[in-house]
């Protein structure tokens, strides 16, 4: 071969090329966009098996019908804090509605369901709340941590998703979404 | 054989023993072991650069024994970490996968390795061909000279 410095040379320079195109595709995109989203939003929801702090079944079957919202927490959470007022005024606002169902799922099996209980009651939490034993929910619904809410409409499909603290308005733009709005 | 192939075949044959006691398996691994090493490739998602074997975050122990479970329940490696892809996307892997954009992580680098040892091989194989300085005949006289004191050298000694 003649020339193997300029051959060199030239295949450096390739290098340096398609490493500028890969970093030119990516400017402006959010690396942690993808921790932030649900590959679950647009399909069908997990199957839903969990016992209320009452002792009753809360399952597909006894929400079908229904928009639930499944909103994952934890009671040392700060962002889980941070968006309680939004709980509470959401579900205040659709407590009477027949069509609506809201779950908190605590999901940190080392929390017992007295405590949390009592912590409920304080902090005015009277929407449906559970424990997820073996943290099975979480799983199947690949939560990423805490707050996590999940907005399903009565045919069974995920069409809502926020990571982090919930808003109202956010959870009333994913409620409209599952009514057909 | 001359003595300069000595140092090449001793180095050979260390890199040899080397990439045989790396690669020789060593025995089927414990279903803690294989768990371990699933675990050690997914990263955490409640952390920054912790894997979920590492991580104490309640989501990483609840997939640390949800992959116990699948093992236990007769699903392979391979089978578990696809699992988690199809869960949470290819970013819960710590090692980025072979295909896409990910594939150059893994084809760049080999690109530079034989890039610049072809570019050694040219340069080394040239400059015997060719050396690159030629005698002048300054030097030529000189080691004329140097010669033709050479048997006066040898009788002194």
């Amino acid at each position: 071969m003649r020339h193997p410095a300029r051959w060199i040379s030239l295949a450096v320079a390739g290098v340096v090329i398609v490493l500028g195109v890969v970093l030119a595709l990516n400017v402006g995109t959010d690396p942690l966009a993808a921790s932030k989203s649900s590959r679950l939003l647009g399909k069908t929801a997990p199957k839903i098996d969990l016992v209320d702090f009452a002792g009753n079944p809360v399952t597909s079957e006894s929400l079908a019908g229904k928009t639930v919202v499944i909103n994952f927490w934890n009671e040392w959470c700060d962002p889980c804090l941070q968006e309680l007022p939004a709980l509470r005024s959401f579900w205040q606002s659709h407590a009477n509605d027949g069509d609506v169902a809201m779950v908190g799922v605590a999901h940190d099996p080392n929390m017992s369901q007295a405590g949390l209980a009592k912590y409920a009651q304080q902090a005015g939490l009277d929407w449906t709340l559970a424990k997820d034993p073996g943290n099975k929910a979480a799983l199947d619904f690949a939560i990423r941590g805490q707050p996590e809410t999940f907005v399903i409409a009565p045919t069974g499909e995920i069409v809502g998703y926020q990571y982090g603290a919930a808003t109202v308005r956010g959870l009333e733009s994913m409620l409209a979404t599952a009514r057909g709005g | 054989m001359t003595k300069r192939a000595w140092p090449w075949i001793a180095l050979g044959v260390l890199v040899v023993v080397v990439l045989a006691v790396v690669v020789w398996p060593h025995g089927d691994p414990t279903p803690a072991e294989r768990a371990h090493s699933i675990a050690a490739g997914l990263k955490c998602q409640e952390c920054q650069g912790l894997s979920v074997a590492d991580s104490g975050a309640t989501t990483s122990r609840a997939i640390r024994a949800d992959i116990a479970r699948r093992i236990a329940a007769g699903q392979g490696d391979a089978e578990i970490r696809q699992h988690y892809v199809d869960q949470y996307g290819e970013t819960i892997l710590l090692d980025p996968q072979g295909s896409g954009i990910s594939l150059l992580v893994w084809v760049l680098p080999v690109v530079v390795i034989v890039t610049g040892a072809a570019g050694i091989v040219f340069v080394l194989a040239r400059n015997r061909r060719e050396p690159r300085l030629h005698p002048t005949d300054a030097d030529e006289a000189l080691v004329e000279r140097e010669r033709a004191h050479e048997p006066e050298r040898e009788d002194l000694a």
